[in-house]
């Protein structure tokens, strides 16, 4: 994919959608993100955060509104039939991690992450293998290539889960609540592999209950309620001198519960 | 009344043979089970009508009778019906193996539709195609889940299999009738009777239940 530094790598333009015909999620999103940026979505639960990881991996049908992804199209339902049209060569170029791991407990951690690459890309177990190895060192699991998912704590699933997304050379990670659903005393070696990421410029998007984490990591902070964005700058802004005000109750009252 | 469990005078031999065909009939109605209950899984799941309802007339038919009604059934109806008798242990295995198919095509279905959302969501996020979905993920895990109830499944139909002898097959249940009246013990051939059922369904369901503790680890 070629793509000049001006063009933004991900372009969202008036996202809607709706689950059934009463609760609307996103109501007209706009976001443009640039080349290396790190993204951190926060705002209320209900607020669309998870919705929106979901719809820029097509997971979930939009009513209306397009996602460019490198300045070709991706996802877009503005024909009049308001089918959603994905274009599934794109979407390969996007990793995404969840919130409860998704490893699949049937398979061994190496063979988790080969199984996409060998069957997707079509490329050799032996060189697949090695790859995964290698990575897994890097993030402290070689020597849990051959234990399954259940042998593993949450924290060393998360990195599984995060090794398995990065085997296919993602151009954009999503992270959907990468942490919450693990024990305090884990958190720290998931944020590190994904801090790891960020020193190595993967851009990403990241969406975060954790304020220490958002503020470490992010080069942009995006506060997101009611559907639409509120709020959108740089960490020390949003995060430390937020300028609207329901950006400044939610960050009172996050900060207000973590101390 | 005097009990005596003292057989020396008998012979065991007929109520070996009995168990022989009685296990016979197990093996070979589980592997009609267990092979095509998962095709008949896939056909009752099917968003197409035609193919869907018969499918699931088929399941409701087996789940929905009593075995031996099926069992009579199938040794006086079908053979009027059709004209065609296929020998007495053949219709056995026939009547128990497609009985118990349907009831397997149940548990493949319930563990088919258990698959977490957010394991084909994963799936989808690493670029797989729906067949490639359904093959690495769904089947894998599904067949994995099943096997407790597959296993449930046919040691029912091992005991089931004893209904087979009130149309002459020559089974335990069928050995056990005729050694009782011949000697006159039906207390003592028939407790020994049930403890030979006992013996080899007991280990079985603790295999199940080793299995489900198992799974639950697993999946916590």
């Amino acid at each position: 994919m070629t793509m000049s530094f001006s063009a933004p790598l991900v372009k969202i333009q008036s996202l809607h959608k709706s689950y059934g015909p009463h609760i609307q999620v996103l109501k007209g999103l706009d976001i443009e993100m640039k080349p290396g940026e790190r993204v951190v979505v926060i705002g209320p639960s209900g607020g669309g955060k998870s919705t929106l990881l979901r719809v820029m991996m097509g997971l979930e049908k939009i009513d209306s509104g397009s996602i460019r992804f490198g300045g070709k199209p991706y996802i877009s339902s503005e024909s009049a039939d308001k089918k959603t049209e994905i274009d599934t060569e794109v979407r390969r170029s996007i990793g995404m991690v969840f919130q409860h791991y998704t490893l699949f407990p049937h398979l061994s951690v190496i063979q988790n992450l080969i199984l996409a690459p060998c069957k997707v890309r079509g490329e050799a177990k032996a060189s697949a293998t090695k790859r995964a190895q290698a990575l897994l060192e890097r993030f402290g699991l070689g020597a849990k290539a051959n234990a399954y998912p259940a042998q593993l704590s949450g924290g060393q699933k998360q990195r599984v889960a995060i090794a398995r997304a990065l085997m296919l050379d993602p151009k954009l990670m999503l992270f959907d609540e990468v942490t919450s659903a693990l024990d305090p005393e884990l958190v720290a070696e998931v944020e590190q592999v994904i801090l790891q990421l960020a020193a190595q410029d993967m851009p990403m998007m990241i969406v975060t209950h954790d304020m220490w984490f958002a503020k470490n990591i992010a080069s942009r902070v995006i506060f997101c309620a009611g559907g639409v964005v509120v709020e959108d700058g740089p960490p020390e802004q949003v995060l430390g001198a937020p300028k609207e005000e329901r950006t400044k109750d939610f960050i009172d009252r996050v900060f207000h519960i973590r101390h | 009344m005097g009990y005596s469990f003292d057989f020396q005078s008998v012979s065991f031999g007929p109520l070996w043979e009995g168990l022989m065909v009685t296990l016979e009939l197990t093996v070979a109605a589980n592997i009609i089970g267990v092979v095509l209950g998962f095709p008949l899984a896939l056909l009752i799941m099917s968003r197409f009508a035609p193919v869907r309802l018969p499918a699931m007339l088929f399941v409701e038919f087996f789940r929905c009778t009593p075995a031996i009604v099926q069992i009579v059934w199938f040794f006086y109806c079908v053979p009027m019906l059709f004209n065609v008798f296929l020998g007495s242990m053949t219709m056995g295995i026939l009547a128990l193996g497609l009985n118990l198919m349907a009831f397997n095509a149940e548990a493949y279905r319930a563990a088919i539709q258990a698959v977490p959302r957010e394991q084909l969501d994963a799936g989808i996020a690493l670029g797989l195609n729906p067949l490639q979905r359904t093959l690495y993920i769904v089947l894998p895990t599904a067949v994995r889940a099943s096997i407790p109830v597959l296993l449930t499944n046919g040691i029912g139909i091992f005991q089931q299999t004893a209904l087979v002898a009130i149309v002459a097959v020559q089974d335990l249940m069928y050995q056990a009738k005729t050694l009782a009246t011949e000697t006159y013990r039906p207390i003592e051939t028939f407790t020994l009777v049930a403890l030979v059922y006992f013996a080899v369904s007991f280990p079985v369901s603790q295999v199940v239940g080793y299995l489900e503790r198992r799974r639950q680890l697993m999946m916590s």
